[in-house]
């Protein structure tokens, strides 16, 4: 069923124009930054910063930097927008439900396969990154300026080994794809509850935008850590290159995710259990 | 012709929905303000321009465009210059169109025309709305601006704009970043007249803004030579009339680049429709 599924998917066009956007992008920044910039320091997250020609490693981080604020919630609200509703759309839903399956299992199946493209499309990222990177600048060890904790009694700089660079990128990498489990959930939520992908993909990105908004109103403090995406939970992944790393958010940040997945994914499934599905 | 389009998208409830949301992007943020914190002073986008927003209604359109311009109001573009062509596609009116004793030409431009203006009309919508509400929540007295680049500590640089400048300030603001919207409008119709998929064309509005975002030189400064190219990042630059050193050297070239974009992509969407095999 899973399998029927990924195949299915992956012989759309669409997903691999939306991963084939996320590498290009990646290697369109490499290039630029290797032929232009390659000694100004870029900024990652709240308070990192990297040059990017001293390590291949670099270009990974910067990567994900760059596309975490728009371009991976959008593919992550693609995917799992379109999963339901984009079978709806054509009109195919009803003879997959006639398939001697119950309606749980085709569900499940189908936010699998939707989970393991927005995995893909988060990895792509700083793998291109990484790949790219590494042809540009070389596999040496990286170098990061913790500007928070940078002062005049200590420079803030943490030198990771290749090895172990590529491991904290691969950390941060998942920490990255945990914090879009809340917008994948909503996405998936609205692709159950519309017929239309665009309607779904947009309700994906609106959650994004709004929790964003709010995280941003200065009166509403106290409801940050409990919004789906915020700009502290964004930045979290950055910590992971630090030294001393400072990972005590992730357990709440990983709570919180998990509660809104509960919350969306359940609704889902009860919606879907129950729903008059006539396209 | 072109009243016949107004018409007919003005019965649309997507024209009414984009342009609501627009206005209540206003009011939302005038209640947000005064619910919250009206009191604090708030940054004018990047720029180390301060002001305090219960001073004065007129901070509301100046904060509304200011975070508007960026991503809801080229979103609200893209829908109207994305659904325009690809919109009768999909609902396989188009040849219908193409039926009536008209030049293709004709019909693209008067399509163009009527979604140039409902793009127009969003970002007005977003100025004055904030301005009535803003007006209503914190009176239209004078501004007060705090230019951080003049000032020392201690010494705030304040100055106070009168009412009269500030309406003119908004008003070249507004014919700005509708200047400034042109290119993602032009993309976005382009698109409209190549696919049947509405969502397509307007997808890619948004995808050029986004990219327009990512490389942005103010966040990844290792782009500074794609910078000057990108069709939404220099829109930001109407916020420079606020401050004393009101340096306004990049407008032109940013108008240019506008234009440069509405030649390339309407001239494509001339030739593409113009020879296009057209079966819905």
């Amino acid at each position: 069923m899973i399998g029927i599924e990924l195949v299915k998917q992956l012989r759309r066009n669409g997903y691999w124009a939306v991963l084939g956007s996320l590498a290009a992008i990646a290697a369109v920044v490499t290039v630029i930054i290797a032929t232009t910039s390659a000694a100004t320091p870029e900024r990652l997250g709240n308070y990192g910063s990297v040059i990017p020609n001293s390590s291949g490693f670099t270009m990974a981080a910067i990567a994900l930097n760059a596309l975490l604020l728009f371009l991976i919630p959008l593919s992550v609200a693609i995917f799992a927008g379109e999963s339901v509703a984009g079978e709806a759309s054509w009109g195919s839903l009803r003879y997959i439900l006639a398939r001697p399956t119950s309606r749980n299992r085709v569900l499940a199946s189908k936010v699998a396969v939707a989970g393991i493209l927005s995995l893909a499309a988060v990895l792509i990222v700083s793998v291109a990154g990484l790949l790219f990177g590494v042809a540009a600048f070389g596999w040496h060890p990286l170098s990061v300026i913790d500007l928070q904790h940078a002062s005049p009694f200590s420079s803030g700089v943490t030198t990771l080994s290749p090895f172990a660079a590529l491991g904290r990128i691969v950390f941060a990498t998942a920490i990255v794809a945990g914090v879009m489990v809340s917008t994948f959930s909503f996405a998936i939520l609205c692709s159950v509850l519309t017929d239309r992908p665009f309607a779904a993909v947009a309700g994906g990105v609106l959650l994004t935008f709004v929790s964003r908004a709010l995280d941003n109103v200065p009166g509403l403090h106290a409801l940050g850590p409990w919004l789906p995406i915020t700009d502290k939970g964004s930045g979290l992944w950055t910590e992971v290159l630090f030294q001393p790393t400072d990972l005590g958010g992730l357990p709440h940040l990983a709570i919180v995710q998990v509660v809104y997945a509960i919350t969306f994914l359940g609704a889902a499934g009860l919606y879907f259990n129950r729903k008059d599905i006539l396209s | 012709m072109i009243t016949i389009e107004w018409y007919k998208q003005f019965r649309r409830p997507l024209t009414y929905a984009t342009l609501s949301i627009v206005a209540a992007f206003s009011v939302i943020l005038t209640v947000a303000l005064v619910a919250t914190g009206s009191g604090q002073t708030e940054f004018v986008g990047d720029l180390p321009l301060l002001i305090v927003p219960r001073t004065s209604g007129f901070s509301v359109p100046i904060i509304a465009l200011s975070s508007t311009m960026k991503f809801f109001l080229p979103l609200a573009v893209s829908l109207f210059a994305g659904q325009s062509v690809a919109g009768d596609a999909a609902w396989g009116s188009l040849r219908y169109a193409m039926a009536r004793p008209m030049s293709r030409s004709r019909i693209l431009w008067s399509k163009a025309t009527v979604a140039a203006g409902l793009s127009l009309l969003a970002v007005a919508i977003s100025v004055l709305a904030a301005l009535v509400i803003g007006g209503l929540a914190f009176g239209w007295h004078p501004l007060s601006v705090i230019d951080g680049s003049t000032s020392t500590p201690g010494h705030p640089q304040v100055d106070v704009v009168r009412v009269g400048a500030l309406l003119g300030h908004l008003g070249i603001a507004a014919l700005y970043v509708g200047a400034g919207m042109a290119s993602i409008f032009a993309v976005a119709f382009f698109l409209s007249t190549t696919t049947r998929r509405p969502l397509v064309a307007v997808a890619g509005g948004v995808a050029v803004t986004i990219v327009s975002r990512i490389f942005n030189a103010d966040y990844l400064p290792g782009v500074q030579v794609m910078n000057r190219f990108m069709p939404n990042n220099d829109i930001d630059l109407w916020q420079h009339l606020l401050t004393r050193s009101a340096s306004l050297s990049g407008i032109p070239h940013f108008l240019v680049l506008q234009a440069a974009y509405v030649v390339v992509f309407m001239g494509l969407a001339q030739l593409w429709f113009t020879r296009k095999d057209i079966l819905d």
